[in-house]
């Protein structure tokens, strides 16, 4: 029989509550026995997520963030600095004790096959895109996802953005790229390295159109069955509780 | 306090801000897109790099992982001894 996982989906919240609900489904998965969780969502306001090792200033435009009315914030994650633009861009997080038996404990193998999914929804609707480690998938040679883990709690906690029409522009006001001289030839050369799905199959996909890919490509990847389900009167006090650290400043400006 | 920034070749990239005195290094900040786990180790590292002589630094940066579970992607121990001196020399 096929294994069910809870799938959480296409909620949209503000950057805190979003960052908050990731942790708090990992702190709860193994105490609580809850099942393992897909979650499937979008920022409202956009955001900069900023990787655990980053410094806030150095990598996002507090200035530009302010007059757009992007929010910005540090995840528990390493890796890079990701706009989430609530117009363009799902995000997605899976959480499964490091001891299941489909979770490689080797950490580099887990992104594989977790970024399996998200490349497996993508060819689905005709993306050619593959898996660049350490943590990116690129299509057409072009960044169209960016991921990031960490593991505590005994459990993985992988969280990732989908670029599914996500203003490249827009994103290059917001991030500040690491020692690339302003000028209009550079930013052309880093928007050149980024891609999302309208572009690359020059047609607009709507959000329902890539979210179903993307459920289909986790339960192709992971051979379950995704049960749209909400989180537990636990998980919802935890996540309440991390609200306060993730909107905190020694938080968010900790490097 | 000075900075410097290092893209590890193939691999993340990485800065650290330093704050010296007579040849011995105050405090150090490493920043980066890189990974570690598990993350609060950098404190560590940061803790156990604080008042070291400037030649001892290397050293400390190896036991530091040498000791501890750690694991790293997209940086090595030594990328960090090498952000730290290009920082030092600014």
């Amino acid at each position: 029989m096929t294994e069910t996982w809870r799938l959480i989906d296409m909620k949209i919240e503000n950057a805190p509550t979003q960052m908050a609900i990731d942790e708090a489904i990992a702190i709860n998965r193994l105490p609580e026995n809850n099942p393992n969780t897909i979650r499937l969502y979008r920022w409202k306001p956009s955001a900069v997520s900023i990787g655990y090792f980053q410094s806030l200033e150095k990598e996002v435009n507090l200035e530009e963030c302010s007059r757009l009315g992007v929010d910005a914030i540090r995840r528990i994650t390493g890796g890079g600095a990701v706009f989430h633009d609530y117009d363009g861009e799902i995000t997605y997080s899976l959480v499964a004790p490091e001891a299941d038996p489909k979770m490689p404990r080797d950490i580099l193998a887990s992104y594989q096959v977790i970024c399996g999914a998200i490349v497996d929804g993508l060819r689905r609707r005709g993306v050619d895109a593959e898996f660049k480690p350490i943590n990116d998938i690129a299509a057409g040679g072009k960044k169209i996802s960016g991921n990031a883990q960490t593991r505590r709690h005994g459990v993985v906690l992988q969280h990732g953005t989908v670029l599914v029409d996500s203003d490249i522009p827009t994103m290059f006001k917001v991030l500040r790229v690491s020692d690339a001289k302003i000028s209009d030839k550079m930013i052309k050369a880093v928007e050149d390295r980024v891609t999302n799905v309208r572009r690359y199959l020059g047609r607009k996909v709507p959000f329902t159109e890539a979210r179903d890919a993307l459920v289909s490509g986790f339960e192709e990847t992971f051979d379950v069955h995704l049960e749209p389900g909400r989180l537990t009167a636990g998980e919802e006090r935890t996540v309440e509780e991390l609200k306060a650290k993730y909107t905190s400043s020694e938080w968010v400006h900790q490097r | 306090m000075k900075r410097a920034e290092y893209k590890v070749p193939g691999g993340k990239l990485l800065a650290a801000e330093v704050e010296e005195q007579s040849g011995t290094l105050i405090s150090v900040k490493l920043v980066g897109d890189f990974f570690m786990h598990p993350e609060e180790a950098i404190i560590g590292l940061e803790e156990a790099l604080a008042g070291s002589p400037l030649d001892e630094i290397d050293e400390r940066v190896e036991s530091f992982f040498s000791e501890g579970d750690i694991t790293l992607y997209g940086v090595a121990p030594g990328d960090f001894v090498k952000v730290i001196r290009l920082a030092l020399a600014s």
